[in-house]
């Protein structure tokens, strides 16, 4: 998954990178052009010295070793030279046995020079014209202590940068959750959302959030509004087409059609057909399935009125109970919820003898809800047989049938299952797992 | 027994209270929802049969307007929504029976004959059991000590109104009221005479009159 978090800290880190080993990089290069002009100007006075060194004696040039610095004469001291005449030249002593690449060229070489004992050599040439002779003079110096300065200060520059990265992603850390902080909070409510224990969402979103945060409350109270309309249009249509079938219903039993018990069989039979299909065709169109509706079940205030309801349609006595747990929430719609519950609990209640009982219960992955009654039951043999035609079994107990025929739809949008299995209470247990939903992570 | 039936349809309202008055019932018919509000409130109904839509006033509207007057007619639903939800929806709005559309014709005088018992405290029996008689209402004749007893329809009508109401007190024009639709000329000598003859087939003693006060049907007292 991406986050936001990541990418920032991904790109800050790569920038600060950058920066910082360009910085100290190019801080080290300056600093060592400026070192070297420095060296060039001490080198050069070196040359005017062993040029003052030089004396002119009886047969020629002669090099006058009092006044040479002490240095040049300790072997391997890092400090050497070489005088070049026409006809002679002279070598530090220090050099020993050593014989550098000295520079072909007047002023500063560019390159370091290997010398003796690993040593790298900054070397300088000057050329003199003295008495009418061309003196070259030649003087280097060990560069490898500077070298390992260098080293040195470059490791402690990354040390910094290094620092430096830290100190500012955790900077960047705390700003960036601060800044989420309204990201996160709807995160957690639309998680809410989905476990039906919120209508919509409700924070004080930063400017830039607010849109969404309005789109999406937006959004739900459209589904919503969209769900009633439709709902109500349908229960008109309904209205529509079943007051005229219970006309014709009626009609059909007419005295003067029982002259014709055949007709009167076949307009009967065609009459059901069309009710059931309405009915079953109508209720399927008014569920919301999986859209996240803007009214969920909350057991406390649906379930006592649902009971009543099938106390009042079953005028017997039934000792109906329901548990669920504490502040239940499902997160589906009301009205498909009290569909499915309520064709359960009415067809328990049809066959129970004195005992119905409902028990919602959260599981690791979902809802289980469990309807008992103290029935008849229905044999182990035959039961996948009435979930199979369940529709078709359904539709010939009295009244409001389709049951469990809308039940398997609502399953159906719900990725629900449905399995009959035997009752405590010795008649049959409808158990119905509802799987949690899984977008985000609700 | 005077019921009342708010329904729209006229084809179903015409069945419904042809069904209904042949079962004994007299019947008053309205199709607007502003009518039923006012009149479900103003006469004596004994039972009200109301379609949820309705011009004029949804149903439950008017359901709920009757319930906040303090109408406690039973009030059976009759409706097109079957839908769980709106189940609910009705019982809330003090619903006492809810039938969905569409029903069989059947059904619906068994639930009114349901509810009549209940609304008057009677346990929900095939016969109708009071001062020794039970009714038969699909067959509309009674029985004494074991012996069938044929009824008219006028004799009929009045004893179950009498059997719903053992023990108590009913003026003739209470019975008048609850007997007779809005629209027939009530003519109290009608009821004389149909309690004359009641108590010539199961015995004067079971309606006492009371002069200047009514008629008390005698089994409970």
């Amino acid at each position: 998954m991406k986050s936001i978090q990541r990418s920032l800290s991904v790109g800050l880190i790569a920038v600060l990178l950058l920066v910082g080993l360009l910085l100290v990089q190019t801080s080290l290069w300056l600093f060592e052009a400026g070192l070297r002009r420095n060296l060039a100007g001490d080198l050069r006075a070196e040359t005017e010295g062993l040029l003052i060194a030089l004396v002119q004696g009886a047969e020629g040039f002669k090099l006058d070793t009092g006044r040479l610095n002490p240095r040049y004469q300790r072997p391997f001291s890092g400090h050497y030279f070489r005088i070049d005449l026409p006809n002679r030249s002279w070598r530090s002593r220090s050099l020993w046995d050593a014989e550098p690449a000295w520079p072909n060229a007047d002023g500063l070489a560019d390159e370091l020079v290997d010398g003796p004992q690993e040593q790298r050599l900054l070397s300088y040439r000057a050329s003199y014209r003295r008495d009418g002779q061309t003196i070259v003079i030649s003087v280097a110096r060990d560069y490898t202590p500077v070298l390992k300065n260098f080293t040195q200060v470059r490791l402690g520059g990354l040390v910094l940068v290094g620092l430096a990265l830290l100190a500012l992603l955790l900077v960047q850390r705390y700003v960036v959750r601060r800044a989420m902080r309204p990201l996160e909070q709807a995160r957690q409510q639309i998680a809410q959302l989905q476990q039906g224990r919120r209508q919509r969402l409700d924070i004080a979103a930063p400017v830039e959030l607010q849109p969404l945060v309005e789109q999406i409350n937006h959004l739900l109270q459209h589904t919503d509004d969209t769900l009633k309309r439709s709902r109500h249009a349908l229960g008109n249509l309904g209205h529509a087409l079943k007051t005229p079938l219970a006309v014709l219903g009626s009609l059909v039993r007419n005295p003067e059609l029982s002259a014709h018990p055949q007709l009167q069989g076949n307009l009967a039979e065609q009459l059901e057909q069309i009710q059931l299909r309405v009915s079953r065709e109508l209720g399927r169109a008014r569920l919301a399935g999986e859209v996240l509706p803007g009214s969920y079940f909350d057991c406390a205030a649906e379930l006592p009125a649902l009971f009543e309801t099938l106390r009042m349609i079953h005028r017997r006595e039934l000792d109906l109970s329901w548990h669920a747990g504490e502040d239940c929430h499902l997160p589906w719609d009301r009205e498909d919820m009290l569909e499915l519950l309520g064709n359960l609990l009415d067809n328990a209640c049809k066959f129970a003898r004195s005992q119905v009982r409902l028990d919602i219960a959260q599981t690791p992955d979902g809802y289980l809800m469990q309807i008992d009654d103290d029935g008849p039951g229905i044999p182990e043999a035959r039961r996948d047989a009435v979930l199979e035609r369940g529709v078709r079994l359904d539709e010939r107990a009295e009244g409001h049938g389709l049951g469990l025929g809308i039940v398997r739809d609502i399953l159906a949008a719900w990725n629900g299952e449905l399995m009959l299995t035997s009752s405590d209470l010795g008649g049959l247990r409808a158990q119905v797992r509802l799987p949690a939903r899984t977008r985000g992570d609700g | 027994m005077r019921l009342l039936l708010v329904e729209d349809n006229v084809p179903l309202a015409d069945e419904l209270i042809a069904s209904l008055t042949r079962h004994g019932y007299a019947c008053d018919w309205l199709a607007d929802g502003r009518d039923a509000d006012y009149q479900g409130g103003s006469e004596p109904y004994d039972l009200i049969v109301l379609d949820l839509g309705l011009p004029g006033m949804p149903g439950l509207d008017v359901l709920r307007a009757w319930r906040s007057r303090g109408v406690a007619t039973p009030v059976l639903v009759l409706t097109a929504r079957d839908s769980w939800a709106e189940r609910i929806e009705g019982l809330k709005a003090g619903a006492d029976d809810y039938l969905t559309k569409p029903f069989h014709p059947e059904e619906l005088l068994l639930r009114i004959q349901a509810l009549l018992r209940r609304a008057h405290g009677l346990a929900n029996q095939p016969l109708l059991q009071a001062g020794g008689i039970a009714l038969d209402e699909t067959r509309q004749r009674c029985s004494k000590d074991g012996q069938d007893i044929e009824l008219t329809a006028g004799e009929f009508r009045l004893l179950r109104y009498f059997m719903l109401h053992p023990g108590q007190l009913l003026s003739k024009t209470q019975l008048a009221e609850h007997l007779y639709d809005g629209e027939t000329e009530r003519d109290s000598n009608v009821i004389e005479v149909q309690i004359n003859r009641l108590r010539g087939k199961l015995g004067r003693e079971l309606i006492q009159t009371r002069r200047g006060q009514g008629y008390r049907f005698g089994g409970a007292a």
